[in-house]
């Protein structure tokens, strides 16, 4: 084979189909131009009916307190803690794509950015509701910002790594939801263009802040977002860095150990990403994406959760390792009491969902075949989900004192509080595809020429422009 | 021995009286370092010894950071560094190297590790673990896996100079995907044993992350000034050029950042939980002399190279990458010497001769071993197909 030949090979084109740009507009404007489904409505109503259930659960809660929860004196934070890591990490995926595969130059990434980033901002908003209700009285949270007020030296422990995730959060909400937007300027203003009706047109037309698309609006929007994903990418980090040390800041055995900041970091990309693959591989079947989020998409995502996935093992590994090499007792007793205790079950589950699954993803018959991705990446959503149920509840449940351990049962209130941020969840996602493009289209365009396909018309001024920018 | 066409070879490229004068200057630091390890084997007390587990850990450090590089590259499908990666892939030729002096400290000097006299009585895992002839074999594991591993690679690399087969970069990703995993394990492992052990009671889970970050940062710093040598001399002249060294400083910024991250992270959760049997560690090295070094660390490894680095001129610049490469290198001599010589609280912070001679020896190692490595293949893996992608390639 000539080396051209192998070119060929190793570059093949992202989008199939050999698109033109107005295909690209026709496809995912189409998809929120055309009337709702019967399937969306369904889709809807049951994710909006879970939502309902939630709220009534955290209704109820915020009305009687939080000792509707299943927590003892000995297991003082877990099922809220745990789901709230939970989502925070899911969250973790939006702007890793948007921003640092941005900086890596990764052009795959168009086809998924604009959904995760989207996923991005529901999950961080159902994560932030937990900490709100745990709070027990919600509507006094404006008391965590540090502002001179009347309630005499009653300051914020600026020591206490909660309040620095309250920084860390709302600030990686606000620029999370301001790239978002940013991204969407052309694509709001393609809206715009194609609108039919009045409203849709002056709406669009407002959000897409006059855009011209011209050269020079070109420019500044590549600068702009560039400089965005440079400021983004050390909050993608320093959001679940902050989360692991909630834990590993206190001198709890199992929650004390110096690995959890970049074992966060990774755990929660992974199932981002395992998340934005279970949304993504449903959207393409639903709304026909196949030529957008193609095979090749799926397979680099498997790729980074084989990568993610392995060093959430290997942290596993040092910890056990550590503590066994520590001699300290009661670490040591942490670790085989996380195995083989009352909680093994869990543990179990959190291995082999985290630890077992990805590791198939290495044979490439089965990054393949999109069903068994979807399928692990279920799975691998339950795994990281028994992670913080496992490094929460089982490093407290037996603590120094044997005559205060206690198991702990989540009560049906936190269930149903759970389930309702799924609802939440699910209705934003389900409303943001029936109004905003879910596929990123001017970037899309931008990669429309990458790799070697059949000779194509020339792209329009305002692409070129794009291209080179970001080439 | 590999032909290849003779317009690629280093000594037909390459302005010869200049590379000779430099060849010589290695030759004579290499006799020194010969000289000094001499003297110190004969001399020396622990502060030889630990000036030599520094360099040979660093001289390992180099090559283990070729080798994930290459794999890097293979795994990520990446085309901008192809023209490169003839130097990462000499660097690893400085494993055997490096592992040779490792094993000289392990075995003609075991009494550096506390744990290897009979003051120190561990038990369960630890005395398990912890026990000299299972402690040299894992070496010996490490070095042999790491070794035959970087040989596959490049020899596969090489091989498609010849033949420009498209299985040898197909065989070489799978490779990679093996190394990479084992790489995690062992340098991971090897740092616990050769470093994190100089203190047995301490322990850190972060510690082997923090390891690779100083790791890659210093490759990738080497990877640098390499490529530079390399245009200066000639054969690299044309190869690359801006947008490479601009990658190359993007990378070598996000791993001084990451091995910030790191260090901050273990001090932070040290310091924030505040249990004796950690901070022990830290409070020697951050009062006193060593506490200005510690300082000094920061600066070299992370403040310096992240400030000057950002702006996306200077990243172009051959001058300031090529120093703040410089900086980097020194900063890595120096978090390796905050890692082992304060081991021995009784040590004082100035470095001493043997340090000096031993980092002469280790660059004198270091440039002559690169040299004879790129003289084995061509300056350029001139068959793989992404190279033309490479050559061309701009930001």
């Amino acid at each position: 084979m000539s080396t051209d030949a192998q070119h060929q090979n190793l570059r093949p084109p992202w989008i199939l189909g050999n698109k033109s740009l107005s295909d690209v507009s026709r496809d995912i404007c189409g998809i929120f131009e055309r009337k709702p489904t019967a399937l969306w409505w369904i889709a809807f109503l049951v994710a909006a009916s879970m939502l309902a259930v939630g709220s009534a659960a955290m209704i109820y809660q915020m009305a009687t307190g939080i000792g509707t929860w299943g927590l003892n004196k000995t297991v003082g934070w877990a099922f809220d803690i745990t789901n709230f890591v939970f989502w925070i990490g899911i969250g973790h995926a939006g702007t890793l794509i948007s921003a640092i595969l941005f900086l890596l130059r990764q052009k795959w990434r168009t086809s998924v950015n604009r959904a995760a980033e989207a996923m991005t901002l529901f999950a961080v908003m159902c994560a932030g509701l937990f900490p709100l209700i745990h709070m027990g009285r919600p509507w006094l949270f404006y008391w965590i910002f540090p502002y001179p007020n009347n309630r005499g030296p009653l300051w914020v422990n600026f020591r206490s790594p909660l309040v620095w995730d309250f920084f860390a959060i709302s600030t990686y909400f606000i620029i999370s939801a301001g790239f978002w937007y940013m991204g969407l300027l052309p694509d709001l203003a393609t809206i715009r263009d194609r609108a039919t009706s009045k409203l849709r047109r002056w709406l669009a037309g407002f959000f897409s802040l006059g855009w011209d698309g011209s050269y020079r609006t070109w420019v500044r929007y590549e600068s702009l977002y560039m400089l965005l994903a440079g400021l983004a990418t050390p909050l993608v980090v320093s959001v679940h860095t902050i989360v692991s040390w909630d834990f590993a800041t206190s001198v709890i055995p199992g929650w004390h150990t110096t690995i959890f900041p970049p074992y966060f970091v990774c755990g929660a990309v992974f199932s981002g990403f395992a998340m934005v693959l279970t949304l993504m591989l449903i959207a393409r079947k639903v709304v026909h994406l196949e030529d957008y989020f193609t095979h090749r998409h799926v397979g680099a995502m498997c790729k980074i959760i084989i990568l993610t996935g392995s060093l959430v093992g290997l942290a596993y590994l040092t910890e056990f390792f550590i503590a066994a090499y520590s001699g300290n007792p009661y670490e040591q007793f942490v670790f085989i009491n996380r195995a083989f205790g009352p909680y093994s079950w869990a543990y179990w589950i959190m291995v082999s969902c985290n630890v077992i699954t990805p590791q198939l993803l290495w044979f490439k018959r089965i990054r393949g075949n999109l069903m068994i991705v979807f399928l692990l990446s279920l799975v691998i959503n339950v795994g990281m989900w028994f992670e913080r149920f496992v490094i929460i509840v089982s490093s407290l449940h037996r603590d120094y004192l044997p005559s205060s351990w206690a198991m702990y049962t989540p009560s049906l209130i936190e269930v149903l509080t759970f389930i309702g941020t799924f609802g939440l969840f699910f209705s934003a996602f389900l409303l943001f595809c029936r109004f905003l493009p879910m596929i990123a289209m001017a970037e899309v365009k931008g990669v429309l020429r990458e790799g070697h396909h059949a000779p194509a018309p020339a792209p329009a001024a305002p692409v070129r422009a794009a291209q080179e920018v970001e080439a | 021995m590999m032909t290849t066409s003779p317009t690629y070879r280093l000594e037909e490229t390459a302005d010869i009286g200049l590379a000779q004068k430099w060849l010589s200057l290695f030759r004579v630091f290499m006799l020194v370092g010969a000289a000094t390890l001499v003297a110190g084997a004969l001399l020396g007390g622990d502060r030889f010894w630990s000036g030599l587990l520094l360099v040979s850990v660093f001289l390992v450090g180099l090559g283990l950071a070729g080798g994930a590089l290459i794999a890097f590259e293979y795994l990520s499908g990446a085309g901008w560094s192809v023209a490169v990666r003839r130097v990462p892939e000499a660097m690893t030729s400085f494993l055997p190297w490096g592992g040779l002096g490792v094993l000289l400290v392990l075995v003609l000097h075991p009494s550096l590790y506390p744990w290897m006299s009979h003051e120190h009585h561990f038990a369960g895992f630890k005395a398990f673990w912890l026990n000299r002839p299972f402690f040299l074999a894992r070496a010996v594991a490490y070095l042999v896996i790491w070794i035959g591993f970087t040989r596959l690679l490049v020899r596969n690399s090489r091989q498609q100079d010849l033949t420009g087969d498209a299985r040898c970069r197909q065989r070489n990703v799978a490779v990679s995907a093996a190394f990479t995993v084992l790489f995690a394990l062992t340098v991971w492992l090897a740092s616990v044993d050769w470093l994190m052990s100089l203190e047995p009671e301490w322990f850190s889970t972060i510690y082997g992350v923090l390891f690779f970050s100083g790791l890659m940062s210093s490759g990738l710093a080497t990877v640098v000034l390499f490529g530079l040598w390399l245009r200066r001399l000639g054969p690299w002249r044309g190869v690359i050029n801006e947008e490479h060294l601009q990658d190359l400083g993007k990378l070598l910024l996000t791993f001084c950042t990451f091995w910030a991250y790191i260090w901050f992270s273990q001090y932070m959760l040290i310091w924030y939980a505040n249990i004796p049997e950690e901070t022990g560690y830290y409070i020697h090295r951050v009062r006193g002399a060593w506490g200005s070094l510690t300082i000094v660390n920061l600066l070299l490894n992370w403040a310096i190279p992240f400030f000057v680095l950002l702006p996306r001129n200077n990243k172009r610049n051959s001058r300031i990458i090529g120093q703040v490469a410089v900086v980097v290198l020194v900063g890595r001599l120096l978090d390796l010497y905050l890692m082992i010589v304060p081991a021995n609280r009784e040590a004082s912070a100035l470095p001493d001769a043997w340090v000096v001679g031993l980092t002469l020896g280790l660059i004198g190692v270091a440039g002559t071993v690169f040299w004879r490595a790129m003289k084995q293949a061509a300056v350029v893996p001139v068959r793989d197909p992404l190279l033309g992608e490479s050559l061309h390639y701009h930001q």
